[in-house]
Formats: structure tokens, C-alpha cells, sequence
């Protein structure tokens, strides 16, 4: 049965890698910054879950600790990317309404 | 490894490809941003949990498990903060789109300005 496991891994991983390349048109495609950060988000999901899949396939404990440290770096670019830009939209705003 | 484990875990892998798959056609075919942004999350969440879930069965009862459950309770803690935070965003940044997309909230304020106006007339 570990064979069917094999073959069936890789596929997922592959279609993982398609959804990236999709997730990658919707960033250039997107007219609005939102869309962009969205699909920062999306890209370090499935980034994260390509790496789960890869512990399994490969039998190696330590990529799971990198799963871990990876979600944390993309949760954490997400919150520094949403703040940074509402503080420039609001510093442009201010300036709008001193003029 | 018994054939019922793996037929558990190829299901719950397969559920989970398929969440990932319906979120990303839907940040294409959804129109308004709060939409999309709905929809990725539920790709953050659920795909993720499945995906996960079926690699703990395949790896049983060993510290891989432990670690990927994890994974899993930081991500259901992070994924929702991370998508309020975009919305807030998207909220604050375009504001009149928002309102637009809201007709409902829009329809409402206006009536209650006419009727303000209304009352002022009166008096």
C-alpha cells in the first residue's frame, strides 16, 4: 500500500505547484493592493503545505520544524504589510487634506 | 502500514486538495475584494487542516504528528488575525467602495439623512 502513498504524493505536491503559479497571475492580475497582499497569504500556505507533504514523502522529522517557522515568517510579513501601508495611505491622506 | 490508513489519509489529503483548488478559482471568479479575500481564507483554514490531517494519519503516533498538529493550532490561531487584517486594510483604503458594494448600509444612511432633513423642515 506505501506505493499507491509514492505516487500519490508527488501528484499533490504537483498540483500544489500549479495553484502557486495561478495564485502568482491573480498577484499580476490584481488591480488593487489588497488583491496582492491576499495572494502573498495564499502562496505562503501552500508553500507550507507543500513542505508538510515533503516531511511525509521523505521521512525527514526536521522539515516539519521548518512548516512551523515558515507560517510564522508569513503571518508575520502579512501584519508588517497591512500596517505599513494603512500608515502611508494615512499619512497621504493627511497631506491631501492639508493642501 | 494497514490498507484502511492509507485509503483514510489519500480521502482526507484529496479533500484538502480540493478546498485549495475551489479557493484559488475563487479569488479568479469572485468580483468585490472582501470576496475574494473570503475565499482565501477558507483555503488558509480548511485545506490546511485537511492536508495536515491526512499526513498525521500516514505518520501515526510519532513526533512528525505531534509537530504537524502544531502547525495546525498556530495556523487556526494566525490565519483568521492575518485575514482581519486585510480586511481592515481594504476597509480603510477604499472606503467608498466598500459602502457602494454595501447598497444596503448606503440605502439605510440616506433614508435616515432624508428623514432628519425632513424633520428639520418641519420644525
Amino acid at each position: 500500500m506505501e506505493q499507491i502513498l509514492d505516487i500519490f504524493l508527488p501528484v499533490v505536491i504537483a498540483i500544489f505547484i500549479v495553484l502557486i503559479f495561478l495564485c502568482l497571475i491573480r498577484a499580476l492580475k490584481g488591480p488593487e493592493i489588497s488583491d496582492r497582499v491576499i495572494c502573498v497569504n495564499m502562496i505562503g500556505t501552500l508553500v507550507i503545505m507543500i513542505i508538510a507533504v515533503l516531511t511525509v514523502l521523505l521521512g525527514e522529522d526536521w522539515l516539519a520544524d521548518i512548516a512551523a517557522v515558515y507560517a510564522m515568517i508569513s503571518f508575520l510579513a502579512v501584519v508588517v504589510l497591512t500596517k505599513i501601508y494603512i500608515g502611508v495611505y494615512r499619512e497621504k491622506h493627511k497631506e491631501d487634506e492639508n493642501t | 502500514m494497514s490498507p484502511a490508513r492509507v485509503i483514510i489519509a489519500i480521502i482526507l489529503i484529496s479533500v484538502g486538495v480540493f478546498f485549495s483548488i475551489v479557493s484559488v478559482l475563487g479569488t479568479f471568479r469572485f468580483k468585490f475584494v472582501l470576496n475574494r479575500m473570503h475565499s482565501a481564507a477558507m483555503g488558509d483554514t480548511l485545506a490546511l487542516l485537511f492536508v495536515l490531517l491526512g499526513l498525521t494519519v500516514i505518520s501515526g503516533l510519532s513526533f512528525t504528528s505531534l509537530k504537524l498538529a502544531v502547525i495546525i493550532i498556530f495556523f487556526w490561531i494566525a490565519s483568521p488575525v492575518s485575514s482581519h487584517l486585510i480586511s481592515n486594510m481594504i476597509a480603510t483604503v477604499d472606503r467608498k467602495k466598500v459602502l457602494d458594494m454595501c447598497e444596503l448600509i448606503e440605502a439605510d444612511n440616506t433614508t435616515k439623512e432624508n428623514k432628519k432633513e425632513q424633520e428639520k423642515e418641519l420644525k
